[in-house]
């Protein structure tokens, strides 16, 4: 419990990493559209890496626990996304018309609550996993960040808007930061179920979201080098430092 | 188990070696069977089957990333970027002879042939484990036959999911399988015989096999299943799959 104040400022500053996304729009009117597959690219590889990492973590502590989680972190996501009658494209959707710019940003705030799963519950582990973790969302975050602003860009919101728009959907990142790290300290059982809830669920967003977005974007090859070489990073370094 | 181990204990080592190289290669053609259930290939069909040689292949990436790191960080890494180059070298090469490009066979050809090189490539590391492990004792060498024989399956799997749409039998799919681990009865020979020579290469090895696999998920079969199937299904048997074949890899 004392890290708590720590999960909550970590968990704010990699939230509010994603107005970062906003900058090269500050000096770019438009950003060619491969540019934002690559920015796809990059945040799967270092979600898919993340993802890893906890499920790891996860298994060490228990396997039969942290494999349910995973799978009830996938089902969780393809519940919403099936609830919202949305198939994981929520950046496409924000581009097709008003009503379903409020439904892309509720699946970016569901999306950022899972983050938040995964900040609490490795911070509830060790800080040195915790801050690796936001380390490396709030990294994915600044792409994400971007990719929001090129889209609300061009529903022609305002720069300062649509900063404050990829801002306002990570809250949903805090809340269950601070919501998992206080329960798994309260309940202990619950850390391999909500570390592999946290791995199935990015694993699933990079899968059905981030993945399929910027192949579409951008050529396969390049998004194949970008993916694999950010999310080898985090591994790497998960092995080399926190370990 | 113990009456085989006092039998093989009376066998010449080297004999022993190459009999579990061998079984441990037999092991991956037991991944094609499930597809002797499996009667028309659908289009849908061929996506998902791309997505789960995808699951697998991930899954098992990340299980060698854990291993080689554990043996040694930076000769993992140098030999995952390796892997990663060598595939955009043999997909840039193969792409010259791909003549019929774009044609579904064409590029399935191309697709087969990449995932058989990367699947022998990778059988090399394992047949030095197998053979180095020897230096362990028989009943550890024992214990690492078994799990790489068991995780030969998936791969076998995975490559006959890569096979089987583009019209090979089960009995061709097997066969392929079994082909793509005969490095590892192969090369268990030698690195018993000169395991203190071996040992070193094994991390590279080791990230060469990871580094190939992923890229070859993210540039090749990744897309081939997208263009075949809705996002979430791919999504959820890609997940479903990473997350099965890293739970085995728990027990192995």
């Amino acid at each position: 419990m004392s890290h708590l104040p720590d999960v909550f400022l970590y968990s704010s500053l990699a939230a509010a990493t994603a107005a970062i996304g906003a900058l090269p729009f500050a000096l770019r009117r438009e950003i060619p559209r491969a540019w934002i597959g690559w920015a796809n690219a990059l945040a799967a590889g270092l979600m898919l890496g993340i993802a890893y990492v906890l499920g790891e973590v996860g298994l060490a502590r228990l396997v039969p626990a942290a494999t349910a989680g995973s799978l009830l972190g996938i089902a969780f996501v393809y519940i919403t996304h099936r609830l919202d009658d949305l198939e994981g494209i929520a950046p496409v959707q924000a581009e097709r018309g008003p009503s379903s710019i409020s439904r892309g940003l509720l699946v970016q705030s569901l999306h950022s609550a899972s983050e938040g799963v995964a900040i609490g519950a490795a911070t509830a582990v060790s800080l040195g996993l915790g801050i690796f973790t936001v380390v490396a969302l709030a990294a994915h975050n600044v792409p994400e960040g971007a990719v929001l602003c090129s889209i609300l860009g061009k529903r022609k919101y305002r720069l300062g808007e649509a900063a404050a728009i990829a801002i306002a959907t990570n809250l949903g990142q805090v809340i269950m930061a601070v919501v998992t790290f206080v329960a798994t300290a309260l309940f202990p059982f619950l850390l391999p179920w909500s570390l592999g809830f946290a791995a199935g669920a990015l694993l699933y967003l990079v899968m059905v979201e981030l993945l399929p977005d910027s192949y579409r974007e951008a050529g396969q090859m390049s998004i194949a080098l970008v993916t694999s070489i950010s999310m080898g990073l985090v591994v790497l370094l998960n092995s080399s430092f926190v370990r | 188990m113990k009456d085989w181990l006092e039998f093989a204990a009376r066998l010449p080592p080297v004999v022993l070696v190459f009999v579990y190289g061998v079984i441990t290669a037999l092991a991956t053609g037991l991944g094609a069977i499930p597809f002797a259930f499996v009667r028309s290939v659908s289009p849908l069909g061929v996506a998902i089957s791309y997505a789960v040689a995808s699951g697998l292949m991930l899954g098992a990436s990340f299980g060698l990333m854990l291993q080689g790191t554990a043996h040694g960080s930076w000769q993992t890494i140098v030999g995952a970027n390796i892997g990663v180059l060598f595939i955009l070298l043999t997909h840039q090469a193969i792409r010259k002879y791909d003549v019929r490009r774009g044609s579904p066979s064409g590029s399935g050809l191309r697709r087969t042939l990449l995932i058989l090189v990367v699947m022998t490539a990778h059988s090399f590391s394992e047949g030095i484990a197998v053979g180095a492990s020897f230096a362990g004792g028989l009943s550890l060498a024992a214990l690492i036959t078994v799990a790489i024989a068991v995780h030969n399956i998936p791969e076998g799997l995975a490559i006959s999911a890569v096979l089987r749409p583009q019209g090979s039998s089960v009995a061709a799919c097997a066969g392929w399988s079994i082909f793509s681990s005969l490095p590892q009865p192969l090369m268990a020979v030698p690195a018993f015989l000169f395991v203190s020579a071996f040992e070193p290469l094994l991390s590279y090895s080791i990230g060469f096999a990871a580094g190939a696999m992923v890229l070859m998920v993210f540039l090749d079969l990744l897309p081939e299943a997208f263009s075949g199937a809705r996002r979430p299904i791919v999504g959820i048997i890609v997940s479903v799959t990473l997350v099965a074949m890293t739970f085995f890899q728990q027990y192995v």
